[in-house]
C-alpha cells in the first residue's frame, strides 16, 4: 500500500503542472464545491467575508466499497494561514475544519480538521492535503497528492483546459487507495473536472465529476 | 506678438496636470482565473476608473480612469494587496485599455 502510494505520488509530483488550488474564493465572494463519484460525494458552500477567511457549511457522504455510507453534515471555516506571491507563482497553506453530525454506518458528532499546501503558476499546479475525518468508531483520515498541468496558457476569460492526477490514501475505506487521473477545464469563475478513480481496476473503477462554481 | 508670448509664459508656469488615463501593474502571484476575478472585481468597484483589464499570461493589471479623475499609485497597489497579491511594478500610462490591449496583439503578431 505504501509502495503503492508512493508510485502514485511520483507520478503525481513528475507531472506536474495543473489549475487552481483556492479553498476559497477572493474577498466578498461566495464558492460552491462538488464531488460525485461513487466512493466520495460532497457539496461544500461558503461565503469569504475577507481574503483570508471563509465560513460556511458542507455535507459529506462516505461510500466504501461494499458498506453502508457515513453521511456528514456540518458547518466549515478555511482559513489562508501563509500565501507567497512569486513572480510567476504562487503557493498557499491552507486550514480547513468542519464540525457536526455523522448518520449512517457511524453516528455521532463527527470532526474533520485539515491542512492543505498547494503551488501553482499558469501552467502547472501541485498540492498536498492532509485530513481527519472523525466520527464516533469512524476514523477514515486521508492524504492526498495531486499534479498537473495546463495544454496551453489561456487568458483569463477563455477556458482552459488541464490534466490532474490525484492519489488519496484514506484509513479504514475500501479501496483505500484511489487514483484519479482527470481532465479539468477552467474559466473565469468555474471549473469541471471529469476523472475516472483507479481506472485500470476493474472492479474499483469508477467515474468521478467535480464541480467548482465562485461569484 | 507680446500678448501670446505673455499667454504662452503664463500656461507654461500654470500647474497643469494631465491626469494618467490607466493605471498599470505587473502582479505578482495572479496565476488563476480565480485570482484575476477577484481583482478584477476589486478594481470594478473603485468609483475613479471606467474599466479593468487583467492579462494573466503577461500578470498585467490595468485600471482606467474616468476623464479628469486620478488614483495615486500607492492606493491602487494597496487594492491590489488587499485582493491578496504583491505588485512588483505599478505606473501611470497614457493609454487606454483598447491601446494597451491592441498593443499587446501586435506584440504576439510580431513574434
Amino acid at each position: 500500500m505504501f509502495k503503492q502510494l508512493s508510485v502514485a505520488f511520483l507520478l503525481a509530483v513528475s507531472s506536474l503542472h495543473v489549475q487552481s488550488a483556492a479553498l476559497m474564493g477572493f474577498e466578498d465572494s461566495y464558492m460552491l464545491m462538488t464531488e460525485t463519484g461513487e466512493y466520495n460525494q460532497e457539496v461544500m458552500f461558503n461565503y469569504a467575508p475577507s481574503i483570508h477567511h471563509a465560513f460556511g457549511v458542507e455535507v459529506m457522504r462516505m461510500s466504501p466499497k461494499g458498506m453502508r455510507a457515513t453521511t456528514m453534515t456540518g458547518i466549515n471555516y478555511t482559513g489562508l494561514i501563509q500565501r507567497w506571491n512569486l513572480p510567476s507563482a504562487q503557493a498557499n497553506v491552507w486550514f480547513m475544519g468542519s464540525v457536526g453530525e455523522a448518520r449512517g454506518l457511524h453516528h455521532g458528532f463527527s470532526y474533520s480538521p485539515s491542512v492543505q499546501f498547494d503551488y501553482e503558476t499558469t501552467r502547472l499546479y501541485f498540492l498536498a492535503k492532509m485530513r481527519m475525518l472523525r466520527a464516533p468508531g469512524m476514523n477514515n483520515d486521508m492524504a492526498a497528492v495531486q499534479g498537473g498541468f495546463s495544454f496551453y496558457e489561456a487568458d483569463f476569460d477563455e477556458t482552459q483546459p488541464w490534466f490532474v492526477l490525484e492519489a488519496k490514501a484514506i484509513k479504514n475505506f475500501n479501496p483505500s487507495l484511489q487514483v484519479t487521473p482527470a481532465l479539468r477545464l477552467i474559466n473565469k469563475n468555474y471549473f469541471l473536472e471529469l476523472g475516472i478513480t483507479n481506472p485500470f481496476n476493474k472492479s474499483e473503477r469508477a467515474p468521478r465529476l467535480n464541480l467548482m462554481f465562485t461569484y | 506678438m507680446k500678448n501670446i508670448l505673455i499667454i504662452l509664459c503664463c500656461l507654461l508656469a500654470s500647474p497643469i496636470v494631465s491626469a494618467a488615463t490607466s493605471i498599470k501593474a505587473e502582479v505578482n502571484g495572479m496565476v488563476c482565473a480565480f485570482c484575476a476575478k477577484g481583482i478584477e472585481k476589486k478594481l470594478n468597484a473603485m468609483p475613479e476608473g471606467q474599466g479593468a483589464f487583467v492579462d494573466l499570461k503577461r500578470r498585467i493589471v490595468v485600471l482606467e480612469l474616468k476623464p479628469q479623475q486620478n488614483v495615486s499609485l500607492d492606493a491602487f497597489t494597496q487594492v491590489i494587496k488587499e485582493a491578496g497579491y504583491a505588485v512588483d511594478k505599478v505606473e501611470n500610462v497614457e493609454q487606454s485599455i483598447a491601446e494597451i490591449k491592441a498593443n499587446i496583439k501586435a506584440s504576439m503578431k510580431g513574434q
